[in-house]
């Protein structure tokens, strides 16, 4: 049975189930994203996860929440317990460390991740994260989406693998001190933003394409960085022009000793 | 306790392309590896690789009766390295490759001789850890040496978090 459970998915290499089984996955945040993303790793053969989201289920969860049910809303079933399903569901041996608060209030378990995807709604969270991954020498996959406008609504996305060595996501111009700021001007008076299943489907796939890429190689494309575009309206994924345009150089944020605890050193 | 090891795939292969290249004299080649240690949950320890200096070629001893022997020099100049990097608390990594396939280990020589030298890197870097990493072609093993421990663990694993990722997770038991 073992054997014909991964028959489809042997394009990925002879060794690609054990390259799988292997790696320990982040999954920060568990909503309409990380629930797409939880679900798609138990499928393939994913075996260690370290999972964070300290929310419960709410009602205007349910139009995108992979693994809710109606009875979930009553019974205030934490996000974090959903994902815990969806995964033993398919894998009942797997290893799931699952922590139901922000993960900087409990860090030093995603430090043991190969791969970490970020499925926050802030580019602080973003930034922070991004961080904590250079830090940690891990592969950090975000995902995010938004709705701009009411009278024409636009839906937009984006996917971006930040490696350790590689641009990171200032580089490729998605983060800026001039979003940064926008935010915490408009922090506490966001509200409940526009969110839909299908665009969360489309980033979380092409995010679980990129991680089982960068696990098995299969594509025989070694990606150190990617900046990936979605555009809901014309319903298209493309490479970002921001980095498209960027001309071809390292990360001027990070350098390669930056990693490990920051030590405080007397002067 | 648990104890991870982590590098870049870039620093990865530039290791493996220094200890691929082949000596004057002897069989194989010795470099060092520098390493933070940091905290993961409970006694857990990651020890994330930084950076790796290879042995230059007139630092080894000519020695037939093992792959390579490095002279004093070479570990005069390890030693001096971790007591710069002492603030960091970096540790260093003897370093060599195994020319096989999959798991590997210390050999009779490696577990002879290569601990010897972790009390002298301990001596000019307590708070650091030091130890052992010991790469086949496509796998790899550690032995850990943590701060003012005298015993050595068998790391658990070590990830190359490069393209692609590579884990080596330690499957055989002593």
């Amino acid at each position: 049975m073992r054997a014909d459970r991964y028959s489809r998915q042997s394009f990925l290499g002879s060794d690609a189930e054990e390259r799988i089984s292997n790696c320990t996955v982040g999954i920060v945040g568990l909503g309409g994203g990380g629930s797409h993303i939880v679900q798609q790793l138990a499928h393939i053969g994913f075996q260690h996860y370290v999972i964070y989201d300290d929310d419960r289920v709410e009602e205007s969860n349910l139009n995108r929440l992979v693994g809710a049910r109606s009875v979930d809303v009553p019974a205030g079933t934490p996000k974090l317990h959903l994902a815990k399903m969806m995964i033993f569901g398919l894998q009942p041996g797997a290893e799931v460390k699952a922590f139901g608060c922000r993960w900087q209030e409990d860090p030093e378990p995603l430090r043991e991740c190969q791969i970490v995807f970020g499925c926050v709604d802030s580019y602080k969270g973003r930034e922070e994260l991004e961080v904590a991954c250079r830090r940690y020498l891990m592969h950090y996959i975000d995902i995010g989406m938004d709705v701009h406008g009411k009278e024409n609504p636009v839906i937009g996305g984006q996917v971006i693998l930040s490696s350790p060595g590689g641009l990171c996501i200032r580089c490729m111009g998605f983060l800026t001190d001039e979003k940064l700021a926008q935010e915490a001007a408009r922090y506490g008076t966001a509200g409940g933003r526009p969110q839909v299943i299908w665009p969360n489907g489309v980033l979380a796939s092409t995010a679980v394409g990129l991680a089982v890429n960068l696990l098995t190689g299969w594509t025989r494309r070694a990606l150190t960085h990617a900046y990936l575009s979605y555009d809901g309206n014309e319903a298209t994924v493309k490479e970002s022009i921001t980095l498209k345009n960027r001309s071809a150089g390292s990360c001027a944020h990070f350098t390669e000793t930056d990693v490990g605890d920051p030590v405080l050193v007397a002067l | 306790m648990r104890t991870i090891i982590k590098l870049t795939g870039d620093l990865h292969t530039l290791i493996m392309r220094d200890l691929a290249r082949p000596h004057p004299f002897a069989a194989e080649r010795v470099g060092f590896a520098f390493g933070r240690t940091c905290a993961l949950r409970g006694s857990a320890r990651l020890i994330l690789l930084t950076n790796y200096h290879p042995v230059p070629d007139e630092q080894y001893i000519d020695d037939p009766a093992v792959g390579a022997r490095i002279g004093p020099d070479a570990l005069t100049w390890g030693m001096q390295a971790v007591y710069h990097g002492r603030l960091l608390r970096e540790g260093i990594f003897h370093v060599h490759l195994h020319g096989h396939r999959g798991e590997t280990g210390m050999s009779g020589v490696d577990r002879r001789e290569i601990p010897a030298l972790i009390p002298g890197f301990q001596s000019v870097g307590r708070e650091a850890a030091h130890g052992i990493i010991i790469l086949s072609l496509n796998h790899g093993s550690g032995w850990v040496w943590l701060p003012g421990s005298a015993e050595c663990m068998h790391a658990d694993g070590i990830s190359v978090i490069g393209a692609p990722v590579q884990v080596f997770n330690r499957k055989a038991r002593p």
